[in-house]
């Protein structure tokens, strides 16, 4: 275990019913870059997030957040590690019952004593890091997609943490929102200087913001390294991904008996 | 199907059904025990007026139809005997011992019962759940504790507020419309209710009834496959499995607190 690596996996397996989703993954995300992890959809990068913070456990094989085994923690000792990470969901995962500013508020209340004057401060600041200090009191629902995942990030580093997991952020995003959100997840990396995971299928935005990339596929690291190393892959499957060319190693085909036959049975058959 | 297939079938049924019973009591375990903090108390008291309060209306007014209906049905019993003095007797015990315990729990599962299923569900559905998770606050302390203990408390006190309407709405039938001697109508009632046999055992009935009925609420909300069709499915299970549940376990109930009465 070194210093400089904030979340480690090694050898992790993880299947759901009879389908195994990962047979051994290793991977090292080192502290204060950001760290993508790519892959074609169904491959289980959300999973992998979810291993990552312990929602997951694994079937063998450990993950290690500064040096601590995520699944052999006691339950409030693994909450207690959580404090120290930022998750911004998918869907923004906003409590539909509390308005922006609550929601921003949400884990200072519940983990700090601090003074209301002061949460009132944070989360101004947080909310205007992200442009919606305006928006405060609207509630979730009022929201776009874009402005629920700008408040989610703004509750995810509302702690400060030293950990942040993006999952999929530039999923069903407009031109300028996904500007937006590339621009931002720079920006407080930046300026707070910590270590991100960015889960995502969007190559050119992923990779304009990486420092380290891994690509997974078929349950494996199928290559990692940086942005640019990866642009020059030789590699079939991650060129085909990393250029985004529909046919090739993955099939754009969804495995099927042979299309003449399949067509002239539907006649002979019945 | 062949003989083999259908006992494997048989097994992996009993494993599955096993499996979410051993779930859903380490679900109870972990969220009803601990002690609440000052935030606890507060977010009960708001589940409080959302699962008590909200279902006070449905229950206060089937409870008075109910002692009317009974009062109703039980005159035109009682007066072929000349019993009709034994009318307050009969609605209060009726009333305690079996409809107030049921029939609120019934009415508590599909107004309560269900609408904690489907907020829970929509909550996990909607990542609500795992998000906080992820800023390290347990749900089952947060959102699924304040509701069970809502539902713990809330029902039995329902049924208080059904009884006691029930006789008043079989008052209502049985003195003010029917005539029956007024005095005759409460001292029966005074005579023959045992403050133990009748009250209490329809409290535990109740009380029995909160936790099996809150249980089952809220582990289907929390266990539900988190998709449309999965809320639906599992709000449907809510109601089905609670009423049944408090169906049999009111007979089971009856036998143990009343069998040796007779």
């Amino acid at each position: 275990m070194s210093d400089a690596m904030l979340v480690e996996l090694e050898g992790v397996r993880f299947s759901r019913g009879e389908k195994e989703i990962f047979q051994g993954v290793d991977l090292r995300v080192p502290r204060g870059k950001i760290t993508a992890i790519m892959g074609p959809s169904g491959t289980g990068k959300t999973t992998l997030l979810k291993l990552i913070g312990g929602q997951l456990a694994p079937d063998s094989g450990s993950v290690r957040i500064a040096g601590q085994d995520v699944h052999r923690l006691p339950r409030r000792e693994l909450f207690r590690l959580r404090r120290r990470m930022g998750m911004l969901f998918q869907s923004g995962a906003l409590f539909s019952d509390l308005d922006v500013f609550e929601n921003v508020a949400f884990p200072l209340r519940v983990h700090t004593d601090l003074p209301e004057a002061m949460v009132r401060d944070v989360v101004l600041m947080k909310l205007e890091a992200v442009g919606l200090r305006g928006a405060r009191h609207l509630m979730p629902a009022e929201l776009s997609g874009g402005m629920l995942r700008r408040v989610a990030l703004a509750r995810a580093v509302a702690l400060d943490p030293e950990l942040i997991l993006y999952d999929e952020p530039f999923v069903g995003q407009d031109p300028i929102s996904m500007g937006v959100l590339v621009q931002l997840i720079r920006k407080v990396n930046q300026a707070l200087g910590l270590t991100a995971i960015v889960v995502s299928h969007d190559i050119k935005e992923t990779l304009s913001i990486a420092d380290y990339v891994y690509v997974i596929s078929d349950g494996q690291v199928m290559a990692h390294g940086t942005p640019a190393s990866l642009d020059v892959d030789r590699d079939p499957r991650v060129s085909q991904f990393i250029h985004g060319e529909p046919d090739g190693p993955v099939p754009f085909h969804y495995p099927a008996p042979d299309y003449f036959s399949d067509i002239l049975a539907e006649r002979t058959g019945s | 199907m062949s003989l083999v297939q259908r006992i494997a079938a048989l097994g992996r049924g009993t494993l599955e059904l096993l499996g979410s019973l051993g779930r859903a009591g380490v679900f109870l375990l972990q969220s009803s025990l601990g002690i609440p903090s000052r935030e606890g108390w507060y977010l009960w008291l708001r589940q409080m007026h959302f699962v008590g309060v909200m279902s006070l209306a449905i229950v206060l007014v089937s409870g008075v139809f109910i002692g009317m209906v009974l009062s109703l049905q039980g005159y035109t019993i009682l007066v072929d005997f000349g019993a009709e003095e034994a009318l307050g007797q009969m609605v209060a015990l009726s009333l305690l011992r079996e409809l107030a315990p049921v029939v609120a729990a019934l009415l508590f599962a599909g107004r309560a019962g269900s609408a904690l299923t489907a907020e829970i569900g929509l909550m996990k559905a909607t990542e609500q759940l795992s998000s906080m998770e992820m800023i390290g606050v347990d749900p089952l302390r947060r959102i699924i504790a304040p509701r069970l203990w809502a539902g713990f408390v809330s029902l039995p006190l329902l049924t208080v507020g059904f009884s006691v309407v029930g006789i008043w709405g079989g008052y209502l039938v049985g003195v003010e419309w029917l005539g029956v001697f007024e005095g005759a109508y409460w001292s029966g009632m005074q005579g023959s209710v045992g403050f133990f046999d009748d009250v209490g055992n329809g409290l535990v009935k109740s009380l029995v009834f909160a936790l099996v009925v809150t249980w089952i609420a809220v582990f289907q909300g929390y266990d539900l496959v988190p998709t449309s069709e999965g809320i639906s499915r599992a709000t449907t299970r809510t109601v089905v499995y609670s009423s049944l549940a408090v169906l049999g376990l009111d007979f089971v109930l009856t036998t143990l607190m009343f069998g040796e009465l007779g």
